[in-house]
């Protein structure tokens, strides 16, 4: 392999990104853009849950639970009504996705240890904030009603505290407020991080597409170097955007960064290296342009919402699938950003997805190398 | 060596399709040799084999003395090609352009700086060394393309249409540059559908359907048609030529502007036989005369006779 060859179509290649001012904003900037973009649509938190109260007891406990139910900023009292009806128009117009409705007898039912009367009404089109209200009205009643036994047996000179026979105090670690967004923009980034490269599949279509592959084919230039001289800008581009989107991350949406950074580089050039055979590879054998983009988006975007588990873990998939997720350099590298972000893992965890990552690079690129024949036909 | 280029049987085949048939074609060191024929003879498919761009169906190529279907990769950095279809970056310069082959085909230091600066001059192109190749006219960029095909010195060049849809004075210029590497000992294979550059070359293959036809020197081909070639202005250019064609003897009528070649099968006293003929149906003419027959009418009177 001679690396003058590589370096005269990384210059070319690089000449082309720069000139071409989509090209360049495609490999630039979309990484920062769509981060963005996706992190804002997918990590909101569920808060502010709008909720109304039909409080037919008006006792001080009613008040004092109610209270107690709207604490957080998670659920919203947005208003007390009188009657069922009002609620079932609230359900309907879709102004509330839960009602709690306190009976008549609610404080005497307590105090009497009979049970209190507490109904929830919940709006089951939208599951995930439907439940998320239910949970969220059935902690605050527990809690409630910890507060209240306390408080009772204090008054009678008793400390309950200590009789509770199971102590459980869950410590969260990493990510302590189990905030959405320090587990997801760590996966997003694995994603837009993946895409521009895809375009290194488009430049081998464009070249047989104008011509300029048959020129290519009649030099002595070898295919390996020409398919890695054009992986190159592509790891080039890929490192220029890795400090911009963990600057957005970091101190944009405030995630944090536990790991070691030069290792996260490192791990990044050998994952955009993985990714961009797999753009040679689809560039090898699909010879338009516009098959070409389709084939890579299907292959990294789809898979990388849905496999890579970032949104649904690996381990519910089911075998099959979860050696597909393996196979994809997308799922080992959402380890490599959630580690290095979130639970800072080092070296000695983060290797063996580095080396899987680099192996898979390595046949990729040896296989497109392999199939593609400096024939035009 | 006596031949550079050889090829026997050469036969390319593009599922059912038989694009180069059984093809016997032998070009000497520092000859031009043209392949000529109309679209679809196979001019392409066999530039582009000898280039090593495409496999071989059956049949065997030597060049410079290598096995085309073993050692492609050993020639490709003897050969220069410059495919039909303009296929140069256009967003690159044209110093940028010649770089670029310069470095995959190793050539550097020196000789690299000279040869650069030798090229852009011959190919009058140091003026526009900065321009973008996309900006440069239709001529500018073929010379370009040659140039770069250049950059390495090839003993053998193959060009392919080199000069179609070129206008006449960059078409000149061109074939100025192709005579200077032919002085030079390069051999050039050339295709073209132009008759006049078919003219120039020291030998030419016709080829028709993929097939060889003859492989001579353009005046041995000329002078091998039987026929002669007269040619006349009609006052009813249309009226001629229909009435022409019905003429025994003739067998072909061919337009230059608002004068009609006649080329009729050989034979004594043909200038008479026609004046004859033509007052029988009584066109109106003038300037009837007998004129030299041209590689063009040699080239459609052997592939109507084969066609027939």
């Amino acid at each position: 392999m001679s690396l003058r060859h590589v370096y005269a179509v990384t210059l070319k290649e690089i000449r082309h990104i720069l000139r071409d001012k989509a090209t360049f904003f495609l490999v630039v900037f979309t990484p920062t853009l769509l981060l963005l973009l996706l992190a804002y649509a997918v990590t909101a938190d569920i808060t502010h849950v709008p909720i109304s109260v039909l409080d037919m007891d008006h006792s001080p406990t009613s008040r004092a639970f109610i209270e107690q139910i709207t604490l957080g900023d998670d659920l919203e009292l947005i208003s007390h009504v009188n009657n069922i009806k009002a609620i079932e128009d609230q359900l309907l117009k879709g102004s509330i996705k839960a009602a709690v409705i306190l009976s008549p007898s609610f404080e005497r039912g307590l105090y009497a240890m009979r049970g209190a009367g507490v109904q929830i009404l919940v709006d089951g089109t939208e599951p995930q904030s439907g439940g998320f209200a239910v949970d969220k009205i059935a902690l605050r009643s527990d809690e409630f009603i910890s507060k209240l036994l306390v408080k009772q047996f204090a008054a009678q000179g008793m400390n309950i505290e200590n009789l509770l026979p199971i102590d459980v105090r869950t410590q969260t670690w990493y990510n302590p407020n189990l905030k959405a967004s320090v587990d997801i923009i760590p996966g997003l980034l694995s994603i837009v991080l993946a895409l521009p490269g895809m375009s290194v599949a488009l430049t081998l279509a464009r070249e047989r597409e104008h011509g300029t592959l048959e020129q290519l084919m009649a030099s002595p230039v070898g295919k390996s170097e020409l398919l890695l001289g054009k992986m190159i800008p592509y790891i080039l581009s890929g490192l220029i955007n890795i400090p911009l989107t963990t600057a957005i991350a970091l101190y944009w949406f405030g995630v944090p960064f536990n790991g070691n950074f030069g290792l996260f580089v490192l791990l990044s050039s050998i994952f955009f290296f993985a990714n961009l055979s797999m753009g040679v590879l689809i560039g090898v054998f699909i010879h338009s342009q516009a098959a070409a983009l389709a084939l890579s988006l299907l292959l990294v975007l789809f898979p990388g919402f849905f496999l890579t588990g970032i949104f649904f873990p690996i381990a519910a998939m089911p075998p099959i699938v979860r050696m597909e997720a393996l196979a994809l350099p997308g799922t080992h590298y959402a380890i490599i950003t959630r580690a290095s972000f979130v639970t800072g893992a080092g070296i000695d965890v983060l290797w063996l997805y580095g080396m899987a990552l680099l192996l898979m690079g390595i046949a990729f690129t040896g296989i497109a190398a392999y199939s593609f024949k400096k024939k035009l036909a | 060596m006596e031949y550079i280029i050889q090829t026997t049987s050469l036969t390319r085949k593009y599922g059912q399709l038989i694009a180069v048939d059984a093809l016997d074609l032998a070009i000497r060191p520092g000859e031009i040799y043209g392949l000529v024929g109309a679209d679809g003879a196979g001019k392409t498919t066999t530039l582009r084999i000898l280039a090593g761009v495409l496999t071989i169906t059956d049949g065997e190529a030597w060049i410079a003395g290598e096995r085309l279907a073993t050692n492609a990769e050993k020639i490709k950095s003897n050969i220069g090609y410059m495919a039909q279809q303009f296929s140069l970056y256009g967003d690159l310069s044209v110093s940028e352009n010649l770089a670029f082959f310069a470095d995959i085909y190793d050539v550097w230091g020196v000789e690299r700086e000279e040869r650069t600066r030798y090229l852009l001059e011959f190919a009058q192109l140091t003026r526009f060394h900065n321009r973008r190749a996309q900006h440069l006219s239709g001529g500018m960029q073929k010379k370009l393309a040659l140039a770069s095909t250049l950059i390495h010195q090839p003993d053998i060049l193959l060009l392919d249409e080199p000069t179609t849809g070129v206008d006449p004075v960059s078409r000149r210029e061109f074939w100025e540059i192709l005579t200077e590497l032919h002085l030079g000992g390069t051999t050039i294979v050339i295709s073209t559908p132009y008759m006049d550059e078919a003219e120039r070359c020291n030998r030419v293959a016709l080829l028709h359907n993929g097939r060889l036809i003859r492989s001579d020197k353009p005046r041995d081909i000329q002078s091998s048609v039987e026929g002669d070639v007269i040619r006349l202005t009609p006052e009813n250019w249309q009226y001629a030529q229909q009435q022409l064609k019905q003429i025994p003897g003739v067998l072909e009528v061919q337009t230059y502007g608002n004068r009609l070649h006649v080329l009729l099968s050989k034979g004594e006293g043909n200038l008479s036989y026609l004046e004859s003929e033509l007052d029988r149906r009584a066109i109106q003419f003038s300037g009837l005369e007998r004129t030299p027959m041209r590689m063009e009418e040699a080239f459609i009177s052997i592939v109507s006779k084969l066609e027939k």
